[in-house]
């Protein structure tokens, strides 16, 4: 085929790591799937298979819980490097 | 008999040994209820993500045990009337999978109990003690996330 492909195949990280679980304690390796609002990003833009977003969403509202991640941010109240107490 | 964990943040108005009792007292609340603690992990003092009652930090505290199903409820009415505790979370541990996670973490968490051998105050420079179990993992994974972020 002469056409190029538009975009880079899209995979699955978690998948590719052999994730089984997650723990919504290290909020550090759950930045991937946030967006910089800290939405959780669409599955459409990470690649994340269906198993693994279904996990990942879970695990963030959990620390979202734990108020170990932001539900949201707003210009009021800014987030400064929220991750740095993870150093 | 089912396993879980139970995060809870102490306020951090406590001085460190008002902290270390309350952290007790909370542990006394899961044995008293016929829970078995299998281990405990101090995470120390942490910037809260969102001011929770106008306070910006708060101290965390997991502590995985096994506890009957029914005496949940008792012991998260406990923990609500306790003024010290700004926040818990109760996790359950049920499947397989999520079985194998939690022995996982508890084993974790039992060889970071012994390594340090020093008995946390955590309070003054916690990020100090608990830096080294936890900081390697997030500083591969932060320029990761970064580099992400900026796509
Ligand atoms: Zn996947």
């Amino acid at each position: 085929m002469a056409e190029k492909r538009k975009y880079k195949k899209r995979y699955c990280k978690y998948c590719e790591a052999k994730v089984d679980f997650m723990d919504y304690k290290d909020a550090g390796a759950l930045r991937f799937s946030l967006s910089e609002r800290y939405k959780i990003m669409p599955r459409r833009l990470t690649g994340n298979c269906k198993r693994h977003q279904d996990m990942i969403s879970v695990v963030i509202k959990r620390a979202r819980a734990a108020a170990l991640v932001p539900y949201t941010v707003t210009r009021k109240h800014v987030v400064t490097a929220p991750f740095e107490n993870l150093k | 008999m089912r396993n879980y964990e139970n995060l809870v943040i102490v306020k951090p108005t406590l001085t460190a040994e008002e902290i270390q009792a309350s952290v007790k007292a909370i542990e006394e609340v899961i044995t008293s209820n016929g829970g078995e603690i299998a281990a405990t992990s101090p995470m120390g003092m942490r910037k809260l993500a969102y001011p929770i009652e106008k306070n910006e930090r708060g101290y965390y505290h997991v502590i995985y045990s096994s506890i009957a199903p029914s005496a949940i409820s008792e012991i998260e009415r406990r923990f609500r009337i306790n003024e010290d505790l700004l926040r818990f979370v109760t996790i359950k541990y049920d499947t397989n999978r999520e079985k194998a996670a939690f022995n996982g973490m508890v084993e974790k968490a039992k060889k970071a109990a012994e390594a340090p051998k020093v008995e946390t105050p955590a309070v003054e420079t916690p990020a100090a003690v608990e830096a080294p179990t936890e900081t390697p993992a997030v500083e591969t994974e932060a320029p990761v996330a970064t580099e992400a972020a900026a796509e």
